[in-house]
């Protein structure tokens, strides 16, 4: 008995990194993701997908998902890429000056149609012109990703714009008062709740289909999330440098100018190209509700039925995505 | 040109960084504030630019009281030199340097960084006087040793020919032979312009070389104020406790942590 005691006060006790609490914490847990699990259908996300891989791999003879996702794919190929349109639908058309590459196709068009004077059936031909641009609907495409790029470009530049107000307005130490932090920070936390398809769905009401709508609803969420963390960043800067400052009698904006922006500027930066490179990808997803850019063309298309088309728009936008995102990984690693 | 007048200060956690302290430091004076670690060297020079609102008493530089209202047109005539030099380390030299200028320029001006022509002018002139070189201009301060950072913080500090310097410990994370040519340049420079300086030392050597006169603070009380000749051994046990002798006090653990 005593020289258990001794030896343990000695040589100090290592006991498992946790308790009894720990366990039950884990326990509940455990519970509750089970609970959550069995509302949101995990069980059946296994089984089915557990059908689909042993279908690919020829164990199974069908599965739900597989033919799903087989008939997805099957209508999204190919691909459409060319342009075919009516002549006559085209305004002040002249035949003798084609855009580039373009040619132009004539189909007829057989129709039995009644003869009122003769009260008999007769085959009529109707001749219809198309002009067909082999590139043209991937043309439009790239019009319409352009547009996406500078909704997001846009939109972290009213971002940045509203955040910079907000950020000082929301750093403890420069807010000139209670309030107008208060209001500041609460502003910021208001503007992060609303998601930008929510807000994209009021602001296309407000001002209407198009890139307005999407530049606004990109550039208030961001704002929101750049106003945050430049207001901390303010609040966390050295403090030596701008009591050297204050000690001489540097007005606010002078010190934030001299002594707060030099050390925050490149957290700054990569902020801001954090925002752009998120926008990118949520400019797309807002057009879906109209507000300009590639989304909304892929949403028509898609309510029409054109899956190729469809099909060209995704190919389109991982390609970019996919660019944009080796470039500014590139950036990131040269000025961050 | 300062007069401190019955200056007392409880900060609001209840310590009482000084009681009584009544002094008055002519014009041109080197005055050096001594005293251990605690004893309110900082606080006492931090309430003639009003970083310290003293909770007793009044101050006036040249004349003028101390107060929230003379605060900004008193505030641009005193320089100040830090510890740790608290110069904005990713800016270039010339740009710190320029900072001490803030007060002097419009807003738009210091928005747009377009220094008027003689403040420039100027400021080159500094940072050679302070034994800098052209080409340090535009380096980064960060990329200078300790001893050239504090030149810096000189320069910056006389830019606008301040009638009073304050100086809070500039040498004490530099070593022995660095903090000599400081003290010896601050010297030179506050000379030259006839300004006054208020300047607090750990190392009783320096205060005895460089001071026209030693101010010694203990637990926030004047407790010697005199000729540097005058501050002997004896006095310095006094104000620094027995066990403590002058030599020892050059390199306090304090300072070495600091360099
Ligand atoms: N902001 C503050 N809040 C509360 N107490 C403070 C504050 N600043 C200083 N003090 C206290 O006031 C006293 C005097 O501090 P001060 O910094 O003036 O001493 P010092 O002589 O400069 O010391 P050192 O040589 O260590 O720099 C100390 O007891 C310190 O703890
Ligand atoms: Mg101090």
């Amino acid at each position: 008995m005593l020289r258990t005691a001794r030896s343990s006060a000695t040589a100090g006790r290592l006991d498992p990194p946790y308790g009894t609490r720990t366990i039950l914490v884990v326990l509940l847990a455990a519970l509750l993701l089970w609970y959550t699990g069995q509302r949101v259908e995990i069980g059946r996300m296994l089984a089915l997908t557990g059908d689909g891989i042993l279908a690919a791999v020829g164990i199974k003879e069908d599965s739900q998902v597989s033919s799903g996702l087989g008939k997805v794919v099957g209508s999204l190929f190919p691909l459409q890429i060319s342009e075919r349109t009516e002549v006559t639908r085209i305004e002040g058309f002249d035949a003798s000056r084609l855009p580039w590459f373009a040619h132009i196709e004539i189909a007829e068009h057989r129709e039995q149609r009644l003869n009122p004077q003769t009260l008999s059936m007769e085959e009529t031909i109707e001749r219809k012109e198309y002009l067909v641009e082999p590139l043209g609907y991937l043309g439009h495409v790239a019009v319409k990703m352009f547009e996406t790029l500078e909704i997001a470009l846009w939109g972290t530049i009213i971002a940045v714009v509203l955040s910079i107000p907000l950020a000082y307005f929301g750093a403890k130490n420069y807010s000139p008062n209670r309030l107008t932090y208060f209001l500041s920070r609460s502003t910021v936390s208001l503007f992060r709740a609303v998601p930008e398809l929510v807000s994209a769905l009021f602001l296309v009401l407000a001002y209407g289909f198009g890139p307005i709508a999407g530049i606004l609803a990109l550039g208030i969420h961001a704002a929101g999330f750049l106003g945050k963390f430049y207001a901390e960043d303010i609040e966390n800067a050295d403090d030596k440098p701008q009591e050297a400052l204050r000690a001489i009698g540097a007005n606010k904006v002078k010190v934030i100018w001299y002594a707060v922006l030099p050390q925050v500027f490149p957290q700054y930066i990569a902020y801001t190209l954090y925002i752009l490179d998120r926008n990118v990808r949520m400019a797309t997803v807002v057009g879906l509700v109209g507000a300009g850019g590639i989304g909304q063309e892929l949403k028509g298309r898609y309510d029409i039925y054109n899956y190729s088309h469809v099909g060209t728009i995704l190919v389109v936008i991982f390609l970019t995505v996919f660019v944009l995102d080796q470039i500014s990984a590139r950036l990131r690693s040269r000025y961050v | 040109m300062l007069t401190f007048e019955n200056i007392g200060k409880q900060f609001p956690d209840g310590t009482v960084a000084l009681e009584g302290v009544n002094l008055h430091v002519p014009k041109g004076q080197f005055c050096v504030v001594l005293g251990p670690s605690g004893a309110g060297k900082s606080t006492l020079l931090r309430t003639v630019n009003g970083l310290v609102e003293p909770t007793n008493g009044a101050i006036a530089v040249g004349g003028v009281p101390v107060t929230r209202k003379t605060l900004p047109a008193i505030r641009p005539r005193i320089g100040m030199i830090h510890q740790q030099f608290n110069l904005v380390l990713r800016a270039s030299v010339g740009v710190n340097v320029l900072a001490g200028a803030l007060p002097a320029v419009s807003n738009w001006r210091a928005l747009l960084m377009l220094f008027p022509k003689h403040l420039r002018e100027k400021a080159c002139g500094l940072v050679d006087e302070v034994g800098l070189q052209a080409e340090h201009l535009h380096r980064r301060a960060s990329d200078l040793s300790g001893g050239q950072q504090q030149r810096v913080g000189i320069a910056r500090a006389f830019i606008l020919d301040p009638s009073v310097v304050l100086a809070d410990e500039p040498v004490a994370s530099l070593d022995p032979k660095i903090s000599r040519d400081i003290l010896a340049l601050l010297k030179a420079e506050s000379r030259e312009r006839n300004a006054t300086v208020l300047c607090s030392l750990h190392q009783i050597d320096l205060a005895r070389h460089f001071a026209d006169r030693i101010v010694a603070l203990r637990n926030g009380r004047v407790a010697f104020d005199g000729l540097p000749d005058d501050f002997d051994e004896g006095v310095a046990s006094d104000i620094y406790g027995d066990s403590i002798s002058g030599s020892l006090i050059k390199a306090t653990p304090r300072q070495r942590a600091v360099a």
